[in-house]
């Protein structure tokens, strides 16, 4: 029967409607999981090295230790945000006749086809086969193999034992991820390090090699406790949703920019109102951190911008790209309705590129915190905002008329290639590029600052003639939105 | 009211909808009859502008509704669950299509109290997305919603699927009362011949994209429609 429902499983993933599109996409896709998984390889094989160049001076084994649980807890806090439910797919099996027991076990078995699951082993299992295995004998690297995968099994379990428990009871997970915080910040300013504790607690199982299976005993008991609330509450109304009481919002500000204002809010819900809207606003804010990485001090004292540009452009114009790339799709499941309707496309149109400027403005002060490292990176984000707001959300626009891609808003986020298409890619290229193409030539002419200038210059300009770019949009829109409501209702 | 001449809509080597010459008179309601693929929701669909004929054209008030949008200004319409903005409440979406048309949110909600009978306290103050209700509730959104534009011109495609037998019954008074009141011209597209012939006073029959037939209702018309329908 398991096998059964597996194979069911492998069927809907093959054969779903939306799944990938294009193979660019397919491809893209394999990549970053054949990459990820060769670091983790790689990571794996050199770990002692590593440990030995990054530590110097510490005993290999009690880093190795203590990045073992390290890695847990992280892992725990990510599986908490991005793990999915196997919940939904159980529901044509409910009302015939199959033992709750035996759907429970699908559903057990299910959650084990996960990445988080696998990469732990080729991260841990090579450095134990090795290093653990040449000084505490095949004995010990067995019971670390047997702990890590115990380990493995216990935050899988509990990461979905807690997250259903959350449906009902929201508390639960601002709760657990204080307390992972609340334990990091305590190792951080070494009040209370429990990364000494693990070491004591491996040391007993190179002792004691049998004491591993203590972890396999807590993984059980994890998984027991999982099967039985399984048992108890399966109902699909139980298990997936929450029964919270919506209640209906207005933003008073938008009011007054009058029937634009309207459909900004009407995406702002949107926005707000489904997980995968919500996590592509959470990458956004993640982007913000970019600066750190691009805003080098030898770049600022040179005024080498050209590489400050890329980051000064992605981050203020992180919701343009990251959102903007798959309009209209997101309103695909009501793009009829918007159709019929007195909804003028001039005003359609508007109310996007409103949605954009407030976005990027919004980011673009958090983001002048950077200023406190140099005035120049206010100078170099200012240009990016303008350009950003001026001409970035045009381009964004232009493709998004291009773009016949539904969007599936009621499927989770996290590596989710529905609705990607060619438009996505090529988007990417004139966005990121243009930029550049303005910038370059002064610089090159080692006049960064007329760069930034020029950058700025056209944005505003761009900005100035948004009536004509409105007009030109909206003729794009109507030659197209057939073909575009057409791809949505598909 | 609507004037459709030399219709044609093509997918690949089928023709779903070849409508030599069609007059709607302004006032009248029109039952739309035929089994799956006549091309009832395609027809809609073309008069509301939302896919292209392949040759001919629909005037509205004697403007092509693809060229002009004033149409939009009188003519509502319900066709499927893709009209809905699910992931609203279902007074914000009340409030968000009469701000269309100028309505403000306190206009809004007094004038849905009429239909408190059609939403028999299922619709209001429930606390739900629309995506979270019931189909037949989430059809009875759509209607009201349309129906709350005042238009000129309605468009419903089978409004009477997934309503339960009393709001069923409702709907047929509710649109019967807005033909006396407001001279409304109505489209309604249905498998229940019953309700087609008892709301209706015209019935136009398609089948596989043709007009089969066009005429006036009386006595006979249901049994005519039974057997045509059971041949």
């Amino acid at each position: 029967m398991l096998i059964t429902f597996l194979n069911h499983q492998w069927k809907a993933f093959w054969r779903s409607k939306n799944k990938g599109g294009s193979i660019a996409a397919q491809i893209f896709i394999g990549f970053i999981l054949l990459y990820l998984l060769t670091v983790a390889v790689l990571v794996g094989l050199s770990l002692e090295i590593l440990i030995e160049k990054s530590f110097p001076g510490k005993d290999v084994f009690v880093v190795f230790n203590g990045f073992i649980l390290y890695y847990f807890a992280v892992e725990m806090i990510m599986r908490l945000q991005l793990q999915d439910l196997p919940t939904l797919s159980i529901i044509p099996y409910l009302h015939l006749k199959i033992p709750k027991q035996t759907i429970v076990n699908f559903l057990n078995a299910r959650a084990l086809f996960s990445a988080f699951n696998i990469l732990p082993l080729f991260l841990f299992i090579p450095f134990c086969t090795t290093a653990i295995a040449d000084v505490y004998g095949s004995l010990v690297a067995l019971m670390y193999v047997v702990s890590i995968i115990s380990l493995t099994l216990f935050n899988n379990y509990t990461a979905l034992y807690i997250k259903r428990l959350s449906i009902s009871n929201l508390k639960v997970v601002p709760i657990m991820l204080a307390s992972i915080f609340t334990f990091g910040l305590l190792e951080y300013f070494q009040v209370f390090s429990i990364a000494a504790r693990p070491n004591r607690t491996f040391n007993v199982i190179s002792l004691h090699p049998i004491a591993a299976l203590g972890f396999s005993v807590i993984a059980l008991i994890v998984f027991l406790i999982n099967s039985r609330y399984l048992r108890n509450n399966l109902y699909t109304e139980e298990l997936s949703r929450n029964n919270e009481k919506k209640v209906s919002t207005d933003y008073p500000i938008l009011g007054r920019f009058g029937e634009i204002g309207t459909l900004v809010a009407l995406e702002l819900k949107l926005i707000l109102r489904h997980k995968r809207t919500r996590s592509s606003l959470i990458m956004c804010v993640i982007f913000v951190f970019y600066g750190f990485l691009f805003y080098k001090k030898d770049f600022l004292q040179n005024d080498n911008f050209a590489a400050m540009l890329f980051a000064a452009v992605f981050m203020t114009g992180s919701v343009i790209s990251i959102y903007g790339q798959f309009m209209f799709g997101w309103q695909a499941a009501h793009f009829d309705g918007l159709l019929v309707n007195k909804i003028d496309f001039r005003k359609f149109i508007k109310a996007k590129f409103l949605l954009f400027t407030i976005m990027s403005t919004f980011t673009t002060l958090i983001i002048s915190l950077y200023g406190f490292i140099s005035w120049k990176i206010l100078a170099v984000q200012f240009a990016a905002y303008l350009y950003n707001i001026g001409i970035g959300t045009i381009i964004v626009l232009y493709f998004a008329t291009r773009n016949y891609r539904a969007i599936d808003l009621t499927k989770a986020a996290t590596f989710n290639f529905q609705g990607v298409g060619a438009s996505q890619w090529v988007l990417g290229l004139p966005y990121f590029l243009l930029p550049y193409v303005i910038f370059l030539p002064f610089f090159l002419a080692d006049r960064p600052y007329w760069g930034l200038a020029a950058l700025g210059a056209f944005g505003a300009i761009a900005l100035l003639t948004r009536e004509f770019w409105v007009t030109f949009l909206v003729n794009q829109f109507n030659k197209r939105r057939y073909n575009i409501a057409e791809g949505f209702r598909e | 009211m609507l004037e459709i001449s030399k219709l044609k809509k093509i997918y690949g080597s089928k023709t779903v909808v070849n409508i030599e010459e069609l007059q709607i008179n302004s006032g009248e309601t029109i039952g739309l009859v035929g089994n799956n693929g006549a091309g009832k929701t395609t027809l809609f669909r073309m008069l509301l502008d939302l896919i292209r004929p392949n040759t001919g054209e629909i005037l509205s008030k004697g403007e092509n509704v693809a060229k002009h949008s004033k149409w939009k200004d009188y003519t509502a319409s319900y066709l499927d669950e893709g009209f809905l903005i699910d992931y609203l409440t279902a007074e914000e979406y009340f409030i968000f299509i009469g701000g269309l048309h100028n309505f403000s949110p306190a206009h809004v909600m007094d004038y849905l109290h009429q239909y408190n009978e059609f939403f028999n306290d299922e619709i209001l103050s429930k606390g739900k997305y629309i995506r979270d209700f019931s189909k037949g509730n989430q059809n009875k959104i759509g209607i009201a919603a349309a129906l709350m534009q005042s238009p000129e011109l309605l468009i419903l495609d089978e409004p009477f699927a997934n309503l339960d037998p009393t709001t069923q019954i409702r709907l047929k008074s509710l649109i019967k009362n807005l033909k006396q009141e407001s001279k409304m011209t109505t489209l309604i597209s249905s498998h229940d011949l019953n309700h087609v012939t008892d709301v209706c006073d015209r019935i136009i029959l398609l089948e596989k994209g043709l007009v089969i037939k066009d005429f006036l209702t009386d006595e006979n018309t249901l049994k005519e429609l039974e057997e045509y329908f059971s041949e």
